[in-house]
């Protein structure tokens, strides 16, 4: 039989030293008895910390407290054993592309890092990878992707395409979410058109995974690389085939291949970035104001919240342009109501533009309720965990038309026309997600730091969880 | 090896139920509710999941293509079958049962309590954290049905027919945020192993 720990290695649990510990585990007692307990596998399941934990704390423990864990683990993983996907897929992929060079479309996240390094274990120097600066990057990202996968172990020499130009005159004037998507979509196949006309190849690598197809298929929202799973044809319509070697597997299954890949955890275990970038971010109107206040705030956030190792963690922008209908005033009472608070303590807006959710499996594109509390109040509420999450249900529970609820952290009297919205969550597999408990001390320095943007006059901190929100803004 | 086909209504989440069966050693792929029961039974499956979908069932008389198949479906294979979200209220209408528009639909995480944990909720009770997505709801159970557990907005979370091993519920055990969803998958497992043995 296996030790526990080639089955640890199997399952990539087996993490380097560098792993971090949470504070879920104190000790590799505590580690042991969990083992023993027969909810271990749902824990684990919900909690990334204890892997790290396990990572940190695992040459403390026996051989069998490995054996009974590796046991375990690798129940977790049945159906899915990266070794094996990786000689199944890799072989499919070389009778498909006979021979013939390919392009792969990388953005430096772990999902299409990992679908070229599969691809490119299949078909070694015919593969092309290719990164488009869309312009709608972090500052400074494409070329830190470029050079970070260039070296080794990724060893990817890949060419940049510059086309930010491209992306926001195709979504110059358009507000709704859709539309801006689409446009997207649009823009970022034409490219590949051509750039595989250029290099004369027939086949388009992606990293789309599970979640991808089943939003878009499911009408929720379009995916950027989601074609032929809702009948666009890619070959009639653009004049290549695409191929997506992860498509079956969730953020967590391709993670687990990427160790398995001897990714470094800088990059398996990467912050994810959505493929339109910060379009999604950009709630409504797309201006190049908007967009460089939020690659500001995201800095601000992303250094802020880093440390705290949530699934995922940014930041967005919005307009302050409120809207009447649902009444301000009568939401405002609901909120009243779900926090045992006098009226004279809450203040409610409406914001007019609006943000994808997600109600009862159908997409629901629905309003944006910013909360107020007095000064005192919020000091006091900054996390009672169970006032919040009832106000946010109370309010999307009695409004059928508001899908997210936001909590005011600072504000800036006088201040520019632009409020930044805060959200981090904890999620396995990004089909459903909680919202984390940012302290509230952390939030608002934050938000001091942001505020000082002059055309920023308010800090939000997103309190939805998915369902009804969705974990991005459009 | 157990076979167990996920009928797929177009939920989001009735891929992650084929996901949680394979972790738990099962044979399952997704299957269109449009597959004719015979073409079922010729595939030998020991069981049968459905999962959940944008869908209403309030009309029984104006369901959608899926649903109607997935009806169909429900009312044939004599098999053990668990029945989620909107199945869950498709199987309540399939047995003469109703389904409303929820006076508070329920949205994100919901506090459950089991009335009865009985074979399908053994180690669930006294209570646990799921997560919903549903603006309709049953409000009458079916004959020869009982409900097993409930919320405070809902009052059928989960039902078990009294003497067949047919089950539905209104939350999502397939989400990794639900509490003990995997333990109910596994209760599901044993109750169609004892199925298989009689």
């Amino acid at each position: 039989m296996d030790s526990g720990r080639d089955r640890l290695i199997e399952a990539g649990f087996w993490l380097g030293q560098e792993g971090k510990s949470r504070e879920v585990l104190a000790d590799s007692r505590t580690v042991s008895r969990e083992v023993e307990n027969p909810t271990f596998i749902s824990k684990i399941r919900g909690d990334y910390g204890l892997i790290w934990a396990i990572g940190e704390r695992r040459n403390k423990l026996p051989e069998s407290s490995l054996a009974k864990m590796g046991e375990r683990l690798s129940v977790a993983v049945q159906g899915f054993h990266p070794s094996s996907f990786l000689s199944e897929e890799t072989a499919r992929l070389r009778e498909l592309t006979q021979g013939k060079k390919v392009i792969s479309a990388v953005s430096g996240g772990v999902d299409s890092t990992v679908a070229t390094l599969v691809a490119r274990e299949a078909l070694g120097d015919n593969l092309l990878p290719i990164m488009i600066d869309t312009g709608l990057l972090r500052s400074g990202e494409p070329e830190q992707v470029k050079e970070r996968l260039s070296r080794s172990p990724t060893s990817l020499k890949i060419r940049l395409v510059h086309a930010g130009g491209k992306f926001l005159a195709s979504v110059k004037g358009e507000t709704t979410a859709e539309e801006k998507r689409k446009k997207f979509r649009e823009t970022f196949y034409q490219i590949l058109k051509e750039e595989a006309g250029r290099e004369g190849c027939e086949y388009i690598v992606q990293g789309t995974i599970a979640p991808d197809w089943i939003e878009t298929q499911g009408g929720i929202k379009t995916q950027h690389n989601i074609l032929e799973q809702v009948g666009i044809d890619p070959a009639t319509t653009y004049g290549f085939k695409i191929i997506e070697p992860l498509a079956d597997l969730y953020k967590d299954q391709v993670r687990s291949l990427g160790r398995h890949l001897n990714l470094p955890r800088e990059l398996s275990e990467r912050q994810p970035f959505p493929g339109p970038g910060l379009l999604v971010r950009c709630i409504g109107n797309v201006t190049k104001e908007k967009v460089r206040v939020l690659k500001e705030a995201t800095k601000t956030v992303e250094a802020g919240l880093s440390p705290f190792n949530y699934e995922q963690y940014f930041a967005a922008v919005i307009e302050n342009r409120f809207a009447k209908d649902p009444s301000p005033k009568t939401v405002s009472e609901t909120a009243c109501e779900a926090l045992g608070l006098p009226k004279s303590e809450v203040h409610v807006d409406i914001f007019e533009d609006r943000i994808t959710g997600v109600k009862g499996d159908q997409r629901c594109y629905g309003l944006l309720a910013g909360v107020k509390l007095s000064e005192e109040s919020s000091e006091t509420y900054g996390w009672l965990q169970d006032r919040l999450r009832q106000l946010q249900t109370k309010i999307v529970e009695i409004f059928p038309d508001i899908t997210r609820v936001a909590l005011l952290v600072k504000e800036r009297r006088g201040g520019g026309p632009l409020s930044i919205l805060v959200r981090a969550v904890s999620t396995r597999d990004f089909m459903t997600a909680a919202v984390s408990p940012v302290p509230w001390k952390i939030l608002k320095d934050i938000s001091k730091q942001v505020l000082k943007e002059e055309s920023v006059s308010r800090v939000y901190y997103d309190i939805t969880p998915k369902p009804p929100g969705t974990i991005e803004f459009e | 090896m157990t076979t167990i086909p996920v009928v797929y209504v177009k939920g989001q989440y009735n891929h992650l139920i084929v996901r949680n069966l394979k972790e738990l050693g099962v044979d399952s792929k997704l299957l269109p509710p449009s597959v004719p029961p015979e073409q079922i039974e010729s595939m030998k499956p020991d069981a049968l999941v459905m999962g959940g979908g944008p869908q209403s069932v309030r009309s029984p008389d104006k369901l959608t293509g899926e649903l109607a198949d997935a009806a169909r479906l429900i009312r044939q294979v004599k098999l053990p079958m668990l029945c989620i979200c909107v199945t869950h209220q498709l199987l309540a209408t399939a047995f003469g049962g109703v389904t409303e528009a929820a006076r508070k639909p329920e949205f994100g995480p919901v506090e459950i309590s089991v009335i009865d944990e009985g074979r399908i909720l053994a180690g669930l009770g006294p209570s646990f954290t799921a997560w919903e997505s549903h603006n309709d709801e049953v409000v009458k159970i079916p004959q020869g049905f009982q409900s097993i557990a409930r919320s405070i907005n809902c009052s059928v979370e989960a039902m078990r027919h009294e003497t067949r091993d047919i089950f539905g519920v209104q939350f999502h055990p397939e989400v990794s945020h639900t509490q003990k969803g995997m333990d109910l998958f596994r209760n599901f497992l044993h109750i169609v192993e004892e199925h298989k043995r009689t």
